[in-house]
């Protein structure tokens, strides 16, 4: 039981600040995938790179376990491509077209309702992927600090870096 | 395009921090990280239960992920009412039917938004089950 409240008390405070960065919209959504407005860039790496930083730590303090994907070829690249694709044709992703019904921009329940088809869809197909690509290029769980054989610490700080810079240029451009 | 900074929306990078601090938080104290298409797989098996039980106790796929409430289901519950607090609060909710980007360039029909948004939302999900995301 307290297990879902904390969902729902987590959930209610990421909504909040989702809503509060203007990411919840379609035309900030749009408008990144156009190249045109990179809210969401800004938004979502300062949220990844707060994420890393925090995590990290609570894993060096033995606080914290981390949440490894596998990383499969065939499913991660098509995955990958397929929701690429539809992302950029509704405008929002499955959390923020949740959230966007939230904000009035009621356009996102049709989102939620081609979702739920995509995840029965997904039911039906999910033998055959099985057999297929979630079998093809099977690397485990990976990551670049494991792959490279280096501190997690020697990763971090470059990839901010990184991202300080796209920021820096972002805000050159009025993007 | 309009560039100007918006006045009623924070900065992306302050929101941006704060989230990121939620996750972290979330992953101290109950060690669970966010995630949202999981909750559409479980929500998907619950309304297709609803019709025929037996079948959905016979497809793998909902035998592994087993429809019902969990933490996430009710997290992404948690997302819609504080988009609905902090849009009430900052007096930017707004009823809206299609997208200002999508009027300026197909119209305000809802019947075209709403097709290609639930064919959109299909292929998403798809995606998303398929790369485990």
């Amino acid at each position: 039981m307290s297990q879902l409240l904390y969902g729902l008390i987590t959930g209610i405070l990421f909504g909040f600040f989702l809503q509060r960065g203007k990411v919840l919209r379609y035309d900030q959504q749009i408008g990144a995938l156009r190249l045109m407005d990179m809210t969401i860039l800004k938004f979502m790496l300062t949220a990844i790179f707060v994420g890393a930083i925090g995590i990290y730590l609570l894993y060096d303090l033995g606080a914290a376990k981390l949440s490894i994907k596998p990383t499969i070829l065939g499913a991660t690249v098509v995955g990958g491509l397929l929701f690429g694709i539809g992302w950029g044709v509704l405008g929002y992703c499955p959390g923020t077209s949740i959230g966007a019904i939230g904000e009035g921009r009621w356009d996102g329940v049709w989102g939620v309702l081609g979702m739920l088809a995509g995840a029965a869809l997904y039911a039906e197909a999910y033998p055959l992927m099985k057999k297929s690509l979630l079998i093809w290029g099977d690397l485990g769980k990976i990551t670049l600090p494991g792959v490279l054989n280096v501190n997690h610490w020697l990763i971090i700080p470059v990839f901010i870096l990184l991202g300080v810079g796209m920021f820096i240029f972002f805000e050159k451009k009025n993007l | 395009m309009e560039k100007k900074r918006d006045k009623d929306y924070w900065s992306p990078y302050i929101a941006g921090a704060f989230a990121g601090l939620v996750l972290v938080l979330s992953v101290w104290i109950t060690g669970k990280y966010f995630g949202a298409s999981t909750s559409f797989v479980r929500s998907a098996g619950l309304i297709e239960k609803a019709f025929d039980a037996e079948r959905v106790g016979q497809t793998e796929y909902f035998v592994e992920t087993t429809p019902k409430i969990d933490w996430q289901w009710m997290f992404v519950a948690g997302v819609f009412f504080g988009a609905l607090i902090a849009a009430k609060a900052s007096g930017t909710f707004k009823v809206q039917a299609v997208p200002g980007m999508w009027q300026a360039k197909f119209g305000s029909n809802i019947a075209p938004r709403a097709i290609v948004a639930f064919l959109g939302g299909t292929v998403a999900m798809f995606g998303a089950r398929l790369a485990d995301g």
